[in-house]
């Protein structure tokens, strides 16, 4: 196989994996029996989830590769994901 | 593949049939609004949904979507062993995914059995019933996976039947099946 998109394939899944771990992170820095929301930790799971989203769709989907209407609809869709769901959660724990 | 090949820029391509991409998108608008849903109804019950997530093992969460991101890795390396016409590494490759997505389900069952032994079934609250609904239906969606790779193995097996583009629509599928995830490990385990 090609050695160097072989060496980009594993350089993204090091990175997902890497973005993975840091949602760990993030996840156990409250308490975890916190009874309280804490807005800037859900926010950041959610942004979080959506970069490794992307990153999935345009390397291992090869979203980069495609024309120029698909690449704008997942980001069209990835737009609206994350406006709907930070929005809902940010305007509901407000 | 010779230097100047690769130097030269590749032509802008769907990967896989359009329709699965079509397919794909509804879907991803489809549990958007499931997620929508999810999010209103933990921001009305912020207390009772952190209770209840706090039984979920956020360990077990990573592990599943690591081993779920190993799985969309590999189907990547099927399709451009495919591309090259390397039909033995994309075989080996499409039987890893398998193995991976293998993993994930038996972990996930796991997960499932302990809950309900612990007596969090899906009537106990509100964020366990949308616990074992969104899971319930990404395992759903992880099942036709199952079969949809089995459509990539059989066309990879026989020289007669090599499609690169039915490989690469199997792989838009499968990679569809990890991106849901790492979404609904974001909001059930991760957010606060």
């Amino acid at each position: 196989m090609n050695a160097g998109f072989e060496r980009r394939l594993l350089a993204v899944w090091l990175a997902l994996a890497a973005i993975t771990l840091a949602q760990l992170f993030v996840g156990s820095l409250d308490e975890p029996d916190a009874l309280r929301p804490n807005a800037a930790l859900g926010a950041s799971a959610i942004a979080l989830a959506l970069v490794k989203v992307r990153i999935i769709m345009r390397e291992f989907m090869e979203v980069r590769h495609a024309p120029a209407l698909l690449c704008r609809l997942s980001d069209l869709w990835l737009a609206l994901a994350g406006a709907v769901l930070l929005g809902c959660y940010l305007v509901g724990t407000a | 593949m010779t230097d100047a090949a690769q130097a030269r820029p590749r032509a802008r391509f769907v990967p896989g049939q359009p329709d699965m991409w079509a397919f794909v998108l509804f879907e991803a608008l489809v549990f958007t609004a499931y997620f929508a849903v999810y999010v209103v109804a933990r921001t009305r019950s912020p207390e009772l949904f952190l209770q209840s997530q706090a039984h979920l093992d956020l360990r077990v969460g990573v592990f599943h979507t690591l081993v779920l991101l190993a799985s969309s890795w590999s189907v990547a390396r099927c399709v451009q062993a495919a591309r090259e016409r390397s039909y033995r590494a994309a075989l080996a490759n499409a039987w890893l995914t398998m193995l991976f997505g293998f993993v994930f389900l038996v972990s996930k069952v796991i997960e499932w059995a302990g809950k309900i032994r612990e007596g969090f079934g899906f009537t106990h609250d509100e964020f366990f019933s949308f616990y074992y609904f969104l899971t319930a239906l990404h395992f759903l969606h992880l099942l036709i996976g199952f079969g949809v790779l089995a459509i990539a193995v059989h066309q990879l097996w026989s020289p007669a039947r090599r499609s690169q583009q039915a490989i690469e629509t199997c792989a838009t599928y499968w990679h569809t099946v990890d991106f849901l995830w790492v979404l609904i490990f974001a909001l059930l385990y991760v957010m606060r």
